[in-house]
C-alpha cells in the first residue's frame, strides 16, 4: 500500500515550538510544583486506587515533560493471564515441531527397537497437552472476576486466544490421527512382528512360559501366542488413542464456545469499532457525571473546613500562649 | 491507561485535527501512531506538533485509502449531502465547495494507493464533473506535483469523470441480479445488510455480511440473476442437507473424531447457508408484494424498446393498478417521461396528474425537475439508442432477435461509454481533455468517476467486461451507492433546496 512517512517534518516542528516554549514552560512548572503535592496527597487518599488505571495527574506539565514521557501506569492484572497464554501457545507451537520430526523418524523403518523415540513422542505430547490445559485453565480465569468495564476488551482478548488454542489442538489432532493412520499401515503390512508400539514386549514372553504344558501341539500353541500378543498390543494401542482422543476432544468442546463464527458480523474490525464509537460516548457522559458528583461530594468540602480549621486552632493556640 | 499503545487512522479533517488537539494537550495514552488516511497540510502538522507538549506522538504517516473499496473493481465515498452536484453554483458555494473538495480528496487518494497520475476528461455538460476535473488536475499536477511523480508508463491511465444525470434510467430501474437486488430491496451499506426491520428474523441473521472477498458463494453468484441464484441456493441446501445426515450417524470413535474435526466447517456452512436463504425468502416477499414482475417487465420495455402508444397504455394500467406501490407508480412515470419527453406532451400530462392523485405522499413537480435537470437536451450520451442511425439499426436487430431474459435485458450507458473507450473512440466533443493533456493510444487502466453515484448494475458491468480480458482494466467509482430510494430522495432534497433558494432570491 502507498504510504508516506512524514514523522521526521513532525519532528521537526515539535523541536522548533519545544525550544520556543522551553522558557515560559519552566516558570509555570515552578508555579504549581508547590501546590501539586498537597492536591495529590488529597486526591490520593480519597480516591480508591485501582490497579486499572494511572494516578491521577490533572495539570502539571513540569511532572512529564522533563522526563520526555509520562510514566507508564501499571496495566490490568488480566493481562498477566493473557501473557502467559500466548508464551504457552508459542511455547506448544515450538514442541509440535519437535514431535512432527520424533514421528517421522520413528515410522522410517530401523531395525533397532524404536523405544527411545516412543518415549520422546510420548512425554512431547503429554507436555502439549498439559500446555493446552493450562493456557484452557487460565483463559476461564480471564471471564471470571473483576469490574465491568473493560468486560468487553476482555471478551475480545479471550476469544483470540481461545481461537489460538483452537487452531493448535487441530493441528495436533490431526498430525496425530494421520501419523496413527500410518503406524497402522506399517502394523499391517508387517504381520506378526514385534515392532514400534510394543512396550510391553516382556510380558508376552512370560505368558508363553507359562503355556507351555498345556495340552496343544506346538505349533498351534506358537500361532495362539502370537495371535494373543498382537490383540493384546493392539488393544493396548487403541486405548492410548481413544483416551488421547477423547482428552482433545474435551479441551475443543469448551473453546469451541468461546470462539467465534466465521464471517459473521461480530468478526469485522469496523463492527467492534462502530460499537466502540457509541459505548466511549455513553462512558463519556457517566465519566462526566462522577466528576460532577465527586466535586459536589460532601467529602471534599468536609476536609476543607477541617483543614482550615486545624489552622486557626493553631493560630488560636499560638495566640494564647503569647498573651498569657 | 498509560500502558497502553493508541493507533489512530484519521480523515486529516479539520475537525478530527481538534480532536486530535485536545487529545494530545492531556494524553490518556502512553503512545500514539498517527495515520491519516489523505494528505496532510503543513499547517495541520503544525497544529499537532504544537499541542504535543507531552511528545506521546511516536509516529506520523499518511496511509492512502480515503475511500471504501466495495469490490475489487468499485469504491465509493459515502458523501452524504450527494444531491448538491444537481444544484447550480449559486445556490450554496459552501456545500457545493465542500462535496467537490471531498470528491478530489477521495480521487487523489485513490491515485495514490495505485501510484499513477492519470489524464484527465470530464464531460462537457455537467458543471460539477468539469469543477472537479480541473481541481483534480491542480491538484496532481500544479499542488503536489512531487507527491504524484510516479514513474511513467508509456501510456498513462485515463480519469474520465462523468455525472449521474447522464443516466438517470439505471438507478430508477429495478435489479434483478443478487447483489444489485438486495441493494434494491433491503440496502446494502458497507458490505453489511440490515435485516432488521423485517419481522422473524432470528437474532444472528439481523446484520449479515454480503462480500465477495468473504464468502465464496456469493462470489459465484453476485452477478447471477434471481433464478439461477434459486437453483443455486437449492443445490447448496440440499448438500448442506447431506453433510447434516451423515453427521448424524456417528457409531465408532472415528467417525467422531471426523465429526470434530469438521465441525468448525459445518457451522460455517450452515451459517452462510441460513443467510443466504433468509436474504433471497425476504426478497421473495417483497417481489410478491409489491408486484415487482409486472411493474419490472414494463420497466424493460421502457428502458429498452419503443412503441410509445403501448408503453403508455401500460403504465395507465399499472397507476391504475391498486397493488403497486406509491414508489414503484413514481419510477414509471418518470421512466416514461424521460423517454417518451417530447413525443406526446398531453400524454404526459394526463400521467402527471394521475400519479398525483393516486399518490398522496408525491411532491409535486418532482418529475418535472426530473426533467430539468436530466432532460434530453441535458444528456450527452445516447441513452436509450435513438440518435444515432447505427444505434437504431442494432436496437431493431435486438428486437428482432429476441432477448433471453426480459428482465435484464437493460446495458447501463456505461456499458457504451466503455466500449467506445476500448474502441478509441470516445469523442473530444462530448468528453474533453483538461487543460493541455493528451493521450496517444488507447490507455490500460481506466477509472471511470460518476458524479452522483454508481449503481451495483453499472459494477457488474464493469467486472464483467474485467473478465473479457480486453487489455483495458476498468475502475468504477461514485461519491454514493445508489439505489432508487436514494436517487429519488437526492431528487427530493434538491429540488427542497432549488425552491427555498428561488424563492428567496
Amino acid at each position: 500500500m502507498a504510504t508516506r512517512n512524514r514523522t521526521p517534518v513532525y519532528r521537526k516542528y515539535r523541536d522548533a515550538l519545544k525550544t520556543v516554549r522551553a522558557p515560559s514552560s519552566s516558570s509555570a512548572g515552578s508555579r504549581s510544583s508547590a501546590g501539586s503535592p498537597v492536591i495529590e496527597m488529597v486526591g490520593s487518599s480519597i480516591l480508591k486506587q485501582s490497579r486499572s488505571y494511572a494516578p491521577l495527574r490533572t495539570d502539571d506539565p513540569a511532572y512529564s515533560s522533563g522526563k520526555g514521557a509520562p510514566t507508564a501506569g501499571l496495566p490490568p492484572g488480566w493481562v498477566d493471564f493473557s501473557e502467559e497464554i500466548a508464551a504457552n501457545v508459542q511455547r506448544a507451537w515450538a514442541k509440535m515441531v519437535e514431535l512432527s520430526k520424533a514421528r517421522a523418524k520413528a515410522l522410517m523403518p530401523s531395525f533397532a527397537d524404536g523405544k527411545e523415540d516412543q518415549l520422546l513422542i510420548e512425554t512431547l505430547t503429554q507436555e502439549i497437552t498439559d500446555l493446552i490445559r493450562r493456557s484452557e485453565k487460565n483463559l476461564k480465569r480471564l471471564s471470571s472476576p473483576g469490574p465491568a468495564e473493560d468486560s468487553n476488551l476482555r471478551k475480545n482478548v479471550q476469544r483470540s486466544l481461545a481461537t489460538d488454542l483452537q487452531g493448535l489442538s487441530v493441528e495436533l489432532r490431526k498430525k496425530q490421527s494421520a501419523y496413527l493412520k500410518r503406524l497402522k499401515q506399517l502394523k499391517e503390512g508387517q504381520d506378526g512382528i514385534d515392532f514400534e508400539m510394543n512396550l510391553n514386549g516382556s510380558r508376552s514372553t512370560m505368558d508363553d512360559d507359562d503355556l507351555d504344558d498345556m495340552g496343544f501341539s506346538e505349533h498351534q500353541m506358537a500361532k495362539v501366542k502370537k495371535s494373543e500378543a498382537i490383540t493384546v498390543e493392539r488393544e493396548r494401542e487403541i486405548q492410548q488413542v481413544v483416551k488421547s482422543v477423547n482428552e482433545l476432544a474435551e479441551i475443543m468442546k469448551d473453546l469451541s464456545f468461546l470462539v467465534i463464527d466465521q464471517g459473521t458480523i461480530i468478526d469485522r474490525i469496523d463492527y467492534n469499532i462502530q460499537n466502540v464509537a457509541s459505548t466511549v460516548e455513553k462512558g463519556l457522559k457517566q465519566l462526566q457525571k462522577a466528576e460532577r458528583s465527586q466535586r459536589q461530594g460532601g467529602m471534599v468540602t468536609c476536609v476543607t473546613v477541617l483543614v482550615i480549621m486545624c489552622f486557626v486552632m493553631l493560630i488560636l493556640l499560638i495566640l494564647k500562649e503569647i498573651f498569657l | 491507561m498509560s500502558h497502553l499503545k493508541a493507533i489512530y487512522f484519521l480523515r486529516p479533517t479539520s475537525e478530527n485535527i481538534q480532536h486530535l488537539r485536545r487529545q494530545l494537550a492531556s494524553p490518556r495514552f502512553g503512545e500514539y501512531h498517527l495515520f491519516f488516511s489523505n494528505i496532510l497540510k503543513d499547517t495541520q502538522i503544525h497544529i499537532l506538533a504544537d499541542s504535543d507538549e507531552h511528545e506521546v506522538v511516536q509516529q506520523v504517516q499518511e496511509f492512502y485509502a480515503d475511500f471504501v473499496a466495495v469490490d475489487p473493481y468499485h469504491f465509493t465515498l459515502n458523501i452524504p449531502s450527494n444531491h448538491m452536484y444537481m444544484l447550480p453554483a449559486v445556490v450554496d458555494p459552501p456545500r457545493l465547495q465542500q462535496f467537490c473538495d471531498r470528491v478530489v480528496d477521495g480521487i487523489s487518494a485513490l491515485f495514490l494507493a495505485l501510484k499513477r497520475r492519470p489524464v484527465i476528461r470530464y464531460q462537457r455538460t455537467s458543471d460539477a464533473a468539469k469543477r472537479i476535473a480541473h481541481e483534480v488536475s491542480k491538484l496532481m499536477y500544479q499542488q503536489e506535483s512531487g507527491l504524484f511523480d510516479f514513474r511513467r508508463t508509456e501510456v498513462s491511465p485515463l480519469l474520465l469523470i462523468v455525472d449521474r444525470r447522464d443516466d438517470p434510467v439505471t438507478p430508477l430501474l429495478n435489479q434483478w441480479t443478487y447483489q444489485a437486488m438486495v441493494h434494491e430491496l433491503i440496502g446494502i451499506q458497507d458490505n453489511k445488510v440490515d435485516l432488521q426491520s423485517f419481522g422473524k428474523i432470528p437474532k444472528d441473521q439481523q446484520e449479515v455480511v454480503l462480500s465477495a472477498e468473504q464468502d465464496a458463494f456469493f462470489k459465484a453468484n453476485m452477478y447471477e440473476n434471481f433464478g439461477d441464484i434459486g437453483i443455486n441456493i437449492k443445490s447448496m441446501v440440499d448438500e448442506f442437507q447431506q453433510l447434516a445426515k451423515s453427521n448424524q450417524n456417528i457409531q465408532t470413535i472415528e467417525d467422531m473424531a471426523k465429526f470434530v474435526d469438521n465441525y468448525p466447517e459445518y457451522r460455517k456452512m450452515h451459517g452462510n447457508v441460513s443467510k443466504h436463504v433468509t436474504l433471497v425468502t425476504e426478497m421473495s416477499k417483497i417481489v410478491e408484494e409489491r408486484k415487482l414482475m409486472l411493474v419490472s417487465e414494463t420497466e424493460q420495455e421502457l428502458a429498452c424498446n419503443g412503441g410509445q402508444v403501448a408503453a403508455f397504455e401500460a403504465v395507465t394500467n399499472l397507476l391504475n393498478n391498486e397493488n403497486v406501490s406509491d414508489i414503484d407508480r413514481l419510477r414509471l412515470v418518470m421512466l416514461y417521461a424521460l423517454r417518451y419527453e417530447k413525443e406526446s406532451p398531453v400524454q404526459l400530462m394526463q400521467l402527471f396528474n394521475k400519479l398525483a392523485s393516486r399518490s398522496p405522499k408525491y411532491k409535486p413537480g418532482l418529475v418535472q425537475f426530473l426533467l430539468k435537470q436530466a432532460g434530453v437536451d441535458k444528456r450527452t450520451g445516447d441513452l436509450f439508442g435513438n440518435r444515432d442511425l447505427l444505434n437504431i439499426a442494432r436496437n431493431m436487430a435486438r428486437g428482432l432477435k429476441g432477448v433471453e431474459n426480459v428482465y435484464t435485458q437493460h446495458q447501463p450507458l456505461l456499458f457504451q461509454t466503455m466500449e467506445s473507450i476500448i474502441k478509441g473512440r470516445l469523442r473530444d466533443v462530448d468528453y474533453p481533455f483538461v487543460g493541455n493533456h493528451f493521450q496517444q493510444g488507447r490507455p490500460q487502466e481506466v477509472i471511470i468517476f460518476v458524479v452522483g453515484g454508481t449503481t451495483y448494475e453499472e459494477s457488474r458491468s464493469v467486472a464483467l467486461q474485467n473478465a473479457t480480458n480486453s487489455g483495458i482494466r476498468f475502475i468504477l467509482g461514485g461519491s454514493v451507492l445508489l439505489n432508487s430510494r436514494r436517487f429519488i430522495k437526492d431528487l427530493e432534497e434538491a429540488q427542497r433546496i432549488a425552491r427555498s433558494s428561488s424563492s428567496v432570491i
